[in-house]
């Protein structure tokens, strides 16, 4: 199959899987392809930047995670929802499930410096998701501190 | 803009109705800051501006910050993950500022929404099975995969949700649930040796993994929270372990 066809089908499972844990949440019923779309577009850029652009997996779940928070963040304002609603759902198709399985598979085949180097990597992309997260999150705060500020300053002029 | 009816009732009950709505966000798993700031907005709609609101993910407290004040407590034992409820009650927290509903009639709705029936079993068995199956495909499996990894989701959550009523903790009931994975799809193998094993149990395990533990947990550290984050970060790398215990004893019978 070619690389293409490959992303594209993933991206697009992506966006049922996400539907199917948003159900398994109990994520609101108008909120639910909205979490989806949120979940493909984070697993979308993962997969192209990993096997399209050939980058490395941690910049790789960064990347991913800062587009699906970021886009959870404009879907809370956009349709007043609490963000968790879209942002929940939509990081879990970049939970390195597989790496993490296959370190342990390693370690009980005893091939302890390899399970060792596998399970680092699913820590650093762990790592590098918590780090996208902080990152957005942080932005939004400080987006929504200075639109308060802003508001304060103009009434004060009054 | 009329007035809230929160300004006209007595402290304590103005106190009851923002435990009542910190303890729904907090059972159905949002995040300690919202929880706490959501109670720290309706105290302060009940006209109470020395208010102390501490939360974490086992225990709720709030009270006035004088001697002879109410202070109200409660112990959160069990948690679970409710998207909706956390999106009404914030709703109605944002309506708090004209709100126009007595003390009863507004402890009543938020009753309702604590004693809400959960949905029926066999769907929540159904989605966790299709979640299951999908991720497997996302990871880069066929048709097989999909089937061996919806099956094995599909009987790990029947069997969680049949020792529910036990009460099991959830450490348990995760390991118990990557056994049962990892057995369902060995023993598939057996009827179909063209499965990749690893691509069927890493999507079939998908749903216990704690996703949203982890979100939570950052989100905690990055509000401030240090007490919740780290329970969280705690809880969500004890949940890891349990995973990957049950599924590395099947593993061990089987390559022995």
């Amino acid at each position: 199959m070619p690389l293409a066809a490959t992303i594209f089908i993933k991206t697009i499972f992506s966006f049922f899987a996400t539907v199917a844990f948003g159900k398994l949440f109990k994520c609101p019923e108008s909120c639910l392809y909205k979490a989806g779309f949120v979940g493909m577009v984070g697993f979308g850029v993962y997969i192209v930047l990993l096997s399209g652009f050939g980058l490395s997996s941690m910049l790789s779940n960064f990347a991913g995670t800062v587009a699906l928070s970021i886009c959870s963040e404009i879907f809370a304002r956009w349709y007043r929802q609490p963000v968790p609603i879209f942002s929940i759902p939509g990081i879990i198709p970049l939970v390195p499930g597989l790496p993490l399985y296959r370190a342990m598979n390693y370690t009980m085949l005893n091939a302890y410096s390899m399970g060792m180097h596998t399970f680092v990597s699913a820590a650093l992309d762990a790592t590098a998701i918590a780090m996208g997260i902080l990152l957005v999150s942080g932005l939004a705060k400080v987006y929504k501190t200075s639109k308060k500020m802003v508001r304060d300053k103009r009434k004060g002029k009054r | 803009m009329t007035k809230s009816t929160l300004a006209s009732m007595t402290k304590e009950q103005v106190l009851k109705i923002a435990l009542t709505a910190g303890k729904i966000l907090l059972v159905s798993g949002a995040e300690t800051y919202r929880v706490e700031d959501t109670m720290l907005r309706i105290c302060h709609e009940g006209g109470m501006n020395t208010i102390a609101a501490f939360c974490t993910p086992s225990l709720i407290m709030i009270g006035e910050e004088t001697m002879e004040g109410a202070s109200l407590m409660y112990r959160v034992t069990h948690r679970g993950t409710d998207l909706t409820l956390i999106s009404e009650v914030n709703d109605m927290s944002f309506h708090m500022p004209a709100w126009g509903k007595s003390f009863q009639d507004t402890m009543a709705i938020l009753e309702e929404k604590t004693m809400r029936k959960p949905r029926p079993a066999r769907e929540e068995i159904f989605w966790s099975g299709l979640a299951g199956g999908f991720f497997a495909v996302v990871l880069g499996g066929g048709a097989l995969e999909f089937a061996a990894a919806f099956l094995g989701s599909l009987l790990s959550m029947a069997f969680v949700k049949a020792v529910a009523p036990f009460r099991p903790s959830s450490f348990w009931e995760t390991t118990m649930a990557g056994a049962i994975i990892c057995l369902t799809v060995v023993i598939f193998r057996m009827a179909c040796p063209d499965l990749v094993m690893e691509l069927a149990i890493a999507g079939g395990v998908m749903p216990y993994l704690p996703g949203m533990a982890f979100t939570n947990g950052i989100r905690d550290f990055m509000a401030g929270d240090l007490l919740s984050g780290t329970c969280r970060a705690g809880e969500a790398i004890f949940l890891v372990g349990g995973v990957a215990i049950g599924i590395a004893t099947v593993l061990g019978v089987l390559y022995m």
